[in-house]
């Protein structure tokens, strides 16, 4: 049974009588214990698409489904509130910019501790604070912070960037989630950092079976980390498939070009050559292209792509494109996979 | 917090050095002779006006003057008044509590109403709710504050007959003043009248404060409003909304403390202006404090009462001010600690 299965969802913006698509019927489904990558380009919708899960978007974006279903359960039957319940329990979500979502006037572990839902307390309720402290402190060991009595008193201000990220995902561990969303979270963070972070969500991954959905700009910096991968672009669809199958012969011309354009040590370049990329840029939500999104920069697009593709399977490799490449033989490239 | 409170103390002393300066002045400006306008008098014979430009040091350069001038004021010693020839510094000493009671039930009245107005209507952004208090508040600040005062007197005194129209308490009731401030003095006596003189004393601030707080609260209004709005739209309140907390444990835990950390800056800017709605306020309303006092001695060019009653009230407004910025820093804790790798 999949854990997370969304068909068709679209998050539309209303402003000014313009409605604005910034999310086109994506499909997404996850397996139980899964660690998957949700990868495009900035302003492709990847972190709406996040938001929308937890339900966390403004009123002035409105989202539609096909179906949405979290482990087994139909949500579009169920209310706006009981969703929210059901939801915010089994899923949790760290943000990008770890800093700016803590409350700056309070403590750590206040806002830790809030997060502690009463369940997993046992006892009365004179206990309850000297439990939830406890539990606090466990959180924070669980994320690799030693010195808790100094995290919990100080301010998000007093911390580095690395710590308020782990302290995001002690706040995130505390409803002992089922999924975990992680939006870029690593963004501006030193390399050692990042990989501790990763590091650390893989562990979870490993040891509590947690699954997770790990979104990023950059698809050669979380292939290590993750089984499968879905690529967006500019708010729609474009390929979802496993990580060898995504990075050895991608069938999109857009994943395609995101593996050509991340350079390796290895690459034989010529001297003062140009480094692969698409040219262009990602479209604004004021003017986006009709059907593909990504005709106008596609090096394969025809006349049939002013028409939205529809998506086909490949042995479980979904690509949404009217002419996808086909397989070659000898894939360009190939990646040492690491643990995951 | 040392650093900090060092750092006001110098801001208040630099300030209260300029308005000096002002004040020293305005009394070149006004008409009539300076030492004259400077010490308030006007019956001197000869001989005393000798011992005063002493005093004043006339004879050396402005310098000297001015430091005169400030080693008197220093000393307490801020002239006779023109019209009455009494002590000025005894009289504001006299007078200042009651403007000081006065102001700041004003202030608390309007914070009170203004702010969680404010909070309402952002909750309720857009909504019908938003856009009546939005609209009140329009109405509060655009009625002047002298016809609100008479209209206030018409209903409510003359109509109804709720609350007394004028005066700070009833003739009946002798209190003692010891602090100056008559709640506390109220307190304070062995009157076997006391609770009768303290509920008679409340019913009569309450409808000038009332007065008084109207234009504030509309400002506080919109200040709630939209600190609020901005800091609903933050990613703090995004996470912690994700975190699975209520709405209701989001605004009070998180929301309500970071928008008024933006407001209370504003409280003490908008003090003076509270305070210039008060001056009018008392004379309506017959209050005994140094607003009324200072628009009667502007009436009767009483230069010398003039500048000491201006540089006494600048300095209650900027002492308020300096408060304000203690509670600010108490509020929040970006302003008072260091940031990381600051040390």
């Amino acid at each position: 049974m999949n854990l997370l299965d969304i068909r068709n969802l679209s998050i539309e913006f209303v402003h000014n009588e313009q409605n604005i698509l910034a999310v086109d019927k994506v499909s997404l489904s996850m397996k139980e214990g899964e660690v998957r990558g949700l990868v495009g380009e900035s302003g492709s919708g990847k972190s709406l698409l996040a938001q929308a899960l937890v339900g966390v978007l403004d009123d002035k974006w409105h989202v539609h489904a096909d179906r949405f279903h979290w482990r087994g359960i139909d949500l579009l039957r169920l209310s706006i509130e009981e969703r929210k319940v059901l939801l915010s329990r089994d899923i949790a979500m760290i943000f990008q910019e770890p800093m700016a979502c803590l409350d700056p006037t309070t403590v750590i572990g206040e806002q830790l501790t809030e997060a502690i839902d009463s369940g997993q307390l046992s006892g009365f309720f004179w206990q309850r604070k000297q439990q939830r402290q406890a539990a606090a402190i466990k959180l924070l060991h669980k994320v690799g912070i030693k010195n808790h009595t100094v995290c919990l008193t100080s301010y998000p201000h007093q911390l580095t960037e690395a710590l308020c990220q782990r302290v995001m995902i002690a706040i995130a561990l505390a409803g002992r989630p089922i999924l975990l969303i992680a939006d870029e979270p690593t963004a501006a963070m030193e390399n050692t950092n990042q990989e501790q972070i990763f590091r650390l969500l893989a562990s979870l991954n490993q040891l509590k079976n947690m699954s997770i959905l790990l979104i990023s700009h950059d698809l050669e910096n979380i292939t290590h980390w993750t089984n499968t991968i879905t690529v967006m672009y500019s708010g729609q669809f474009v390929e979802a498939g496993t990580t060898a199958q995504i990075f050895n012969k991608p069938l999109h011309p857009y994943t395609r070009a995101l593996v050509d354009s991340s350079p390796s040590a290895n690459l034989h370049l010529p001297a003062k050559s140009r480094l692969k990329t698409l040219p262009g840029s990602i479209p604004i939500l004021q003017h986006l292209p009709i059907g593909c999104r990504l005709g106008p920069r596609c090096p394969r697009a025809q006349q049939a792509c002013v028409k939205a593709p529809l998506v086909t399977n490949f042995h479980g490799h979904k690509v949404s494109c009217h002419f996808p490449l086909i397989p070659v033989k000898s894939p360009p490239k190939k990646i040492i996979k690491g643990v995951c | 917090m040392f650093v900090f409170t060092l750092r006001r103390l110098s801001l208040f002393i630099f300030t209260m050095l300029l308005l000096t300066l002002l004040s020293f002045s305005v009394n070149f400006l006004f008409p009539g002779e300076a030492i004259i306008n400077l010490t308030g008098a006007i019956n001197a014979t000869p001989s005393q006006l000798v011992e005063l430009n002493n005093a004043y040091q006339t004879h050396r350069n402005i310098f000297w003057q001015y430091l005169a001038y400030l080693s008197h004021i220093i000393n307490g010693d801020l002239g006779l008044s023109m019209a009455s020839q009494s002590d000025i510094s005894a009289e504001i000493v006299n007078l200042l509590p009651a403007t000081i009671e006065l102001s700041l039930v004003a202030l608390f009245i309007a914070m009170l109403i203004g702010i969680p107005l404010g909070f309402i209507a952002a909750i309720k952004h857009n909504k019908i709710t938003d856009n009546l208090i939005l609209s009140i508040s329009m109405l509060g600040y655009s009625i002047p504050v002298f016809w609100l005062g008479l209209l206030a007197i018409l209903t409510f005194s003359i109509s109804l007959g709720w609350f007394p129209s004028a005066g700070q308490i009833s003739l009946l009731f002798e209190i003692e003043p010891v602090t100056g401030i008559q709640f506390i003095d109220i307190l304070l006596s062995d009157s076997p009248y006391k609770w009768q003189a303290f509920s008679d004393a409340s019913t009569h601030i309450i409808l000038p404060a009332c007065v008084i707080a109207v234009t504030p609260a509309t400002i506080f209004i919109r200040l709630a409003r939209t600190s609020m709005i901005e800091v609903l739209d933050t990613s703090y309140i995004r996470a912690a909304s994700a975190k699975g907390l209520t709405f209701q444990q989001i605004i009070f835990r998180h929301a309500i403390r970071n928008s008024l950390i933006k407001i209370i800056r504003h409280v003490g800017l908008q003090f003076a202006n509270l305070v210039t709605i008060a001056m009018v306020t008392e004379v309506i309303f017959s209050w005994p404090g140094i607003g009324r006092w200072l628009i009667e001695s502007i009436y009767q060019r009483d230069y010398t009462a003039i500048q000491s009653g201006l540089l006494v009230l600048s300095c209650f407004i900027f002492v308020v001010h300096i408060l304000t910025d203690f509670i600010y820093a108490a509020l929040n804790p970006l302003a008072r600690g260091n940031k990381y790798g600051a040390r």
